[in-house]
């Protein structure tokens, strides 16, 4: 406690204990429709003595004779001072109206372990309420964010039911570290690892699905140093915080919504039917020289005699399967929700239920999720509050192979249109007896829709986030808060393939793949408010925290059962047919300090300090301990006297940051030299063997990003047009990568801080009300420039560090994560062949992988959103345009779809290929021979930028029509809300792109394939167009 | 004074909560304490007989063959096709874990050798020992790498054409590519140092005997035939070994008595499968690996040559039956007949005894076609011994992956070597690097695609 406050207080009580006044001032602090305000605080602006208002809002002061200001204020309400002046001996009375803060949550956002007002930040933060979060039916609520915030992107994985986004705030910093931003729900930074499963069945597990978007008050996103230097470690690629909705403090009020509607593919693939594949292939056959029928994968073999041949291809023509049509449908998506707000003088609790069931347009996929959630506030006295948030869900993903593992991927590929789906007739052996029955499914061959039909895949995720902190005032302005999150996460995985599909079983095996993660942590901050005389306000935050993250898991597979764990009752753990493993724990753990200073001078002058302290169980004593400050200021030059006859300009802030963050997502034990225990299981010659697993790099540290802002915010006729303006630069050091190293080393790879990643960018978002009055028309428009170019990455080469299978690469000079391929130029017209350009830029035959080369990357230059809202009467309309300009994609399956005739199925395209001397062609004549291409021998992935395309798109996100029902009453219920809107996600989409979607994520093998092939597509499904009927009620 | 309260402060709460971040993962041992006994530096050691044992299961013995002319066109395995082809490059993966899989023994024994100081209670004999078996394995893993992954000794006049790293000690940095002269250097002064100090008998792991063997190997390819000759008849004169009468040398829970050095396997660590998976035709009729029309004619030019057995010839394939019938096996990697073999050879060439040259080849011929039915008159000349030698070299070891070194040899000695009709020393006959020597700059990949 300040000093002089200190000893103006010990006054106040010498004076009170002297009967130094005898002048009274009393009165009541309430809300314009009466309500008692509790608590309120009532200060005498000239002498800094003050009280609060009682359980009644009524409040005694005590004063010297003279003429004072009076200020009463309470949250949630506006200020409002009153003068008084008071005679020697005098009792007055004064009572203080308060009204509501109409823009408390349009005027105030959520920072890191407090709220700012908008109008004194001196940070990058987007803002994002809960009408948008629920505005639109997507897989997962952080889909929603696109096209919303400057300088965030985001893109929708897949149409998969479940499937997450990639979120990436102000560009790529990061390149094996985990590169999402760090998702903070009530101040608890939750689980949020996309790799629990790995990358099972072409899908990562996504941490946020099970969040319930109707829960959502606001979603903030933190964007430079100064708003994101708070988390410190782990404010590099930016940080969100997710806030749920609490109590009300007017009486009770009941929210109703339900959301009905249908899922179908945004686009479909263009594969071949049995005629043309087969007239393809036998044409690359011919042009390699062979005579006859074509071999046929699934009947002949490259060997088999010229009459075999003959046979099979004339018993192909037979068949001739859809596969795309028959793995996708028409999903159907029906949510109900309900939530309670209520709040007293000491109270506020909100309570919601949702149940949401969202198939998507695969077939057999869904994703079901009930979710309930109370958040319950209680004021003891003035004194000491105590707030809990706490939600509990379960999702139920109903799993079904997609992309490289089956379902419509294999539709796209390796699912022949020749092949069968059903036996049509019996098949007997040569002894008579039948080995497959008419209507049993064909296994022999790649059948998408057997595997659907046959195999039982659901993963079902438990989710709870809870909370819990206890808030003291023990004097005026000092609050003290004291907090400890639970996040609880378990996730079971089970497959059960029955006979059919399983080999090792005559009935069936199952599987299961449990994981749990539990995630503490503790938090105390202290907070003061100071004013020091009229013009400087101060506001100091200092707090620790900890947090620490155990996972477990294991996995069992049980043999000859009947069916998946989750139907079976008899399968125990104990079971004799049961195979059981356990996963080595992963632990990590994280303690902080921190503190913030604010000062404000004269209402108009802003700064801001920052500093943490981290510490991490992921890495060594040498680095253990990462210090993380920032600064910041805000001048509100509209508050300047030169500012005030310019009438049109109501809000001009000009404001900066600088700052250093970091990030450590990295696996808990990098730093760590293993080796094996004697125990491993392995011998020599019967003795027991012990090696080294990892190498140690003790060194290990965090990487960090320094980040310098600068932002104008400008409000022009009276808040008519609003617009912000923002530019960065932030350059990370020390970036993580796991190397591939030298095999001569003795291992692959090797986790070291290497890099240096540059991001810089500017940022425009602008509002404007359009035309108001009856007929309303608002524009909400941001646009965003990011640039990145990966500065150095050591003595490494490009292939030092790559993106999974995809060929995305570390190039210094070009963004993270760019396509590393061979240029090809052209089809040669005289004989068809491809032409490639090398090195030195001469044309080749020669596909050789030395003469790979940048040729593009993922990474959009303009990313940005436009709404447009209008509202006539009861009537609204709102349509939000997404648009990414500049990123390629490199359609990485068009390699078989589009390249030497294999056992996959090809697109229409390739019909634009070579056939005689002369022509003019996209595609090469068609082969079955790699080395026509010049490919080298046992090397069929040809690697070129013939299929990396341009990716840029502009689409049609969401289009909502509403009607809102006025003065609704039935029977005593009164609503304020009666809404009927109809929404169409992914209207339209104009592109060039010829692949199947311009907005792909696909599946990853683990972080640093995120990072760096996030616009690689490998027969990745493509987005939903979902048509949704959704009513909400308010009462 | 507040300043330094404040610092005592700071620094107690952060010393007392640094426990709060002390995790260690679990099922493994930190480096720091898993070599603390003599046990467990017998076990590091294990572990490198270990990768030796996942090695020449057949893994590298299919690639060196597959460079030879023993083998017809592999069916079914990219990997194969790239290596019959000569064109591997830095994504061909089955060559690339081959060579990862040699560093991979060098670099756990290198860790063992830097490590004795903390180890407690181990004597300076067995550490002695222990460094000895270190030595010998790094010198055949150095050895496998350099005739995989170079052109062959003797290529340049003062061997200084690129061979690979060389790897003193364990350590994470790159290294690049020592020459062909200084390889074998380093490979001569490891054997010698092992031969000088390995045990007479050391069970099924590395022994005098071993040491002895392997460096008559090398000292023949670089094509010193007075040294490989006289290393080879110390070994061949040591009575440890005799001749089976038995051709098949894969013994299943036993070790061949003309074993010297090899690898034990069991039907658990399937440590012969890939001989077993890719060569065996008795379970199935179309395996990956098949004898070349080349060698079925060789074993079929005397119908009494019990070698006969190992290849059914005449369909599209000629069938390898050398494997067939056995799940697990050992694996003999040096043995008496390659021994004899080799010093008849080394003898013709070096102006030998001829005569304890050809009872050498007897001594195989008389195994293979019975007692004196085929032997070599003992007054061939000079020229005569070299072929026999050869011929029943190549027999002899038909799948080992062998033979490939011995047409190298002949190459850079002058002879017109031609393998499957491209020269010996064609780009594609050296192995392309993983694309994990190319992540540091400086690193020289070898030429690729020139034998077609």
């Amino acid at each position: 406690m300040n000093r002089s406050k200190a000893l103006s207080a010990l006054l106040v009580a010498v004076c009170i204990s002297l009967g130094g006044y005898a002048q009274t001032l009393k009165g009541k602090v309430t809300g314009t429709s009466g309500e008692a305000l509790p608590y309120a605080t009532v200060i005498v602006v000239q002498t800094s003595n003050g009280t609060f208002t009682d359980d009644d809002g009524n409040f005694v002061l005590e004063l010297e004779p003279g003429i004072f200001d009076v200020r009463a204020s309470f949250v949630g309400y506006e200020n409002l001072t009153k003068p008084i002046t008071i005679a020697d001996g005098e009792t007055k009375t004064l009572n203080f109206e308060l009204k509501e803060d109409g823009v408390f949550l349009d005027d105030v956002v959520v920072v890191g372990y407090g709220v700012q007002r908008k109008r004194e930040v001196t940070g990058a933060i987007e803002k994002i309420d809960s009408k948008t979060v629920t505005s639109m039916p997507t897989p997962s609520f952080e889909s929603t964010l696109q096209g919303q915030a400057a300088g965030v992107q985001v893109s929708q994985g897949s149409g998969a039911a479940g499937a997450g986004s990639l979120i990436r705030v102000r560009g790529i910093a990061s390149v094996s570290a985990g590169g999402d931003p760090l998702y903070v729900v009530d101040g608890i930074p939750i689980t949020q690892d996309y790799f629990l499963r790995g990358n099972s069945g072409a899908l990562n597990n996504n941490p946020l699905a099970s969040i319930n978007p109707n829960d959502i008050e606001s979603v903030e996103i933190l964007k430079d140093a100064a708003a994101t230097g708070i988390y410190g470690s782990r404010g590099a690629n930016g940080v969100i915080l997710i806030t749920t909705k609490r109590g009300s403090q007017k009486g009770t009020k009941f929210e109703f919504s339900t959301r009905h509607g249908i899922a179908t593919p945004a686009s479909l693939p263009n594969m071949l039917n049995t005629e043309q594949y087969l007239q393809l292939r036998q044409e690359a056959w011919e042009n390699d020289g062979g005579t006859g029928y074509v071999w046929l994968p699934g009947y002949t073999a490259v060997g088999s005699d010229a009459a075999s041949r003959e046979a099979a291809f004339l018993e192909a023509m037979n068949t001739d399967t859809d596969w795309v049509d028959e793995t996708v449908g028409t999903g159907f998506k029906q949510m109900y929700n309900f939530g309670v707000r209520n709040g007293g003088k000491k109270h506020g609790l909100y309570a919601g239920i949702t149940y949401d069931d969202n198939q998507s347009y695969l077939i057999g996929n869904s994703y079901e999720r009930i979710s309930g959630r109370a958040n319950f506030d209680y004021t003891f006295n003035r004194w000491l509050k105590l707030m809990f948030s706490g939600s509990v869900s379960r999702g139920i993903n109903n799993k079904v192979d997609v992309a490289w593992s089956g379902g419509l991927g294999s539709a796209m590929s390796t699912a022949l249109p020749y092949y069968g789906i059903r036996y049509e007739e019996d098949v007997l052996d040569d002894d008579g007896n039948v080995i497959h029955e008419a209507g049993d499914f064909i296994t022999q061959w790649t059948n998408p829709v057997a595997a659907q039909e046959l195999k039982k895949w659901r993963t079902t995720e438990d989710r709870s986030i809870n909370n819990l902190s206890l808030m003291l005032t023990p004097v005026e302005d000092l609050i003290i808060k004291v907090g400890g999150g639970f996040d609880f996460m378990h996730i079971r995985e089970d497959i059960f393939n029955p006979a059919a599909l399983s080999v090792t079983s005559d009935l069936g095996t199952a599987d299961r793949f449990a994981n749990y993660v539990l995630n503490w942590n503790y938090s105390a901050t202290v907070n003061y408010l100071w004013d020091y005389g009229e013009y400087h306000k101060f506001n100091f935050l200092l707090g620790t925290e900890f947090q620490r993250s155990d996972a477990y898991g294991y996995s069992t597979t049980y043999f000859d059962v009947t069916g998946p764990v989750w139907e079976v009752d008899s399968l125990r753990e104990d079971a004799a047919n049961v195979n059981r493993t356990e996963n080595n724990p992963s632990q990590w753990s994280f303690l902080s300090y921190f503190g913030r200073v604010n000062y404000t001078l004269k209402d108009k002058y802003v700064f801001q300090g920052t500093a943490r302290v981290d510490g991490s169980s992921r890495f060594g004593r040498n680095n253990r301990y990462g210090f993380f400050p920032s600064i910041s200021a805000g001048w509100i030059v509209s508050e300047e006297n030169f500012m005030k006859g310019i009438e049109r300009i109501n809000f001009l802030k000009i404001r900066s940051s600088y700052g250093i963050t970091g990030n450590a997502a990295i696996p808990d034990y990098a730093r760590f030299g293993t080796f094996s225990q004697d125990n491993n299981g392995i011998l020599y010659n019967g003795q027991p063997i012990i090696f080294p697993l990892q190498l140690a790099n003790p060194n290990l540290r965090w990487e960090t990003s320094a980040t310098w802002d600068a932002g104008i915010e400008l409000g022009l006729l009276d808040d008519r047009i609003t617009m912000e303006l923002g530019v960065y630069r932030k350059m990370s050091r020390d970036v993580l990568l796991n190397v591939n190293v030298s095999p001569s080393t003795g291992f692959t790879n090797y986790w070291d801080n290497v890099a240096q990643i540059l991001n810089r960018g500017v940022e425009f978002s602008i509002k404007t009300r359009n035309v108001v009055g009856k007929f309303n028309w608002t524009t909400d428009l941001n646009i965003s420039r990011n640039y990145n170019e990966l500065v150095d990455i050591g003595d490494y080469t490009p292939d030092a560090v790559s993106g999974g299978t995809n060929d995305s690469r570390v190039i210094v000079g070009q963004p993270v994560g760019s396509f590393y391929l061979v240029e090809f130029s052209h089809v040669d017209p005289d004989n068809g062949l491809p032409v490639y350009i090398d090195l030195e830029g001469n044309e080749t035959y020669d596909y050789d992988n030395a003469i790979r080369k940048y040729v593009g990357d993922g990474l959009p230059d303009v990313i940005g959103g436009v709404t447009n809202s209008f509202q006539w009467k009861n009537w609204d309309l709102s349509a939000l345009m997404t648009f990414s300009i500049g990123a390629k994609i490199f359609d990485s399956s068009s390699k078989r779809q589009l390249g030497v005739v294999t056992d996959w199925n090809m697109r229409t395209e390739i019909y634009d290929r070579w056939r005689q001397p002369g022509d003019l062609s996209t595609f090469p004549r068609l082969t079955l021979d790699e080395t026509t291409y010049g490919l080298p021998s046992g090397f069929p992935w040809w690697n070129t930028d013939l299929f990396v395309f341009d990716a840029s798109y502009v689409r049609v996100r969401n289009l909502t029509l509403g009607y809102n029902f006025q003065n609704v009453k039935v029977k005593n219920l009164d609503f304020n809300q009666f809404r009927v809107a109809f929404n169409v996600t992914n209207l339209f989409t104009l592109t060039n792109f010829p692949g199947l979607d311009p907005e792909v994520v696909r599946d990853f093998e683990n972080a640093q394939d995120r990072n760096l092939s996030p616009n690689v597509t490998y027969l990745t499904p493509p987005q939903e167009r979902a048509y949704n009927i959704q009513i909400n009620i308010s009462f | 004074m507040k300043k330094i309260f404040l610092f005592i402060m700071v620094s107690t709460a952060f010393w007392g909560c640094d426990k709060l971040l002390e995790f260690e993962p679990g099922d493994v041992v930190i480096d720091e304490t898993a070599l603390e006994t003599p046990e467990d530096a017998q076990r590091l050691l294990n572990s490198n007989y270990d990768v030796l044992g996942n090695l020449y299961d057949g893994r590298v013995q299919n690639i060196a063959e597959l460079l030879s002319d023993n083998l017809a066109f592999p069916d079914n395995n990219n990997d194969f096709i790239a290596v019959f082809n000569r064109e591997t490059n830095f994504f061909t993966t089955g060559t690339g874990s081959v060579y990862t899989d040699l560093y991979r023994a060098v670099y756990r024994g290198n860790a063992l050798i830097q490590n004795f100081d903390l180890i407690e209670g181990l004597t300076e004999d067995e550490q002695t020992r222990m460094e000895a078996e270190v030595r010998f394995i790094r010198a055949l893993c150095h050895w496998q790498a350099v005739k995989l992954w170079a052109q062959p000794y003797g290529w340049t006049a003062n061997n200084t054409h690129l061979g690979v790293p060389i790897r003193r000690e364990a350590s994470q940095e790159p290294l690049l590519r020592s020459t062909v002269g200084e390889v074998y250097d380093f490979i001569l002064e490891d054997l010698q140092y092992a031969r000088s100090n390995l045990p007479e008998q050391n069970d099924v792991y590395a022994d005098r005997n071993s040491a002895t063997a392997l460096l008559a190997n090398v000292y023949f390819l670089m094509g010193d035939y007075a040294n490989a000759a006289s290393l080879a008849s110390e070994v061949i004169e040591s009575g440890q070994y005799t001749l089976d009468e038995d051709i098949d040398r894969y013994e299943v829970e036993t070790t061949n008595t003309e074993t010297i050095f090899g690898i034990v396997g069991s039907l658990i660590d399937n440590r012969s499968e890939n001989f077993r998976d890719n060569y065996r035709s008795d379970n199935n009729p179309d395996p990956n690996l098949t004898f070349s029309a080349d060698v079925a004619e060789l074993l079929s030019l005397n119908a009494s040559d019990a070698r006969n057995e190992w290849v059914t010839a005449g369909g599209d394939l000629n069938l390898v039956n050398k494997f067939n019938g056995k799940e697990f096996f050992n694996i003999p990697i040096l043995y008496l007949t390659t021994m004899k073999l080799m010093r008849a050879e080394a003898l013709a060439h070096s102006g030998g005894n001829l005569s304890t040259a050809i009872e050498d080849i007897n001594d195989i011929r008389d195994r293979a076609f019975g007692e004196g039915l085929n032997d070599l008159d003992p007054s061939s000349t000079t020229e005569e011994v070299i072929a026999a030698a050869r011929a029943e070299y190549r027999k002899e070891t038909l799948c080992e992956g062998v033979w490939i070194d011995q047409l190298k040899r002949m190459g850079v000695a002058g002879e017109n070597i031609t393998v499957r009709g491209a020269p010996y020393d064609c780009p594609g006959m050296a192995i392309q690097f993983p694309n994990g020597e190319t992540t540091s700059e400086g690193f020289i990949l070898n030429e690729e695609g020139g034998c077609l």
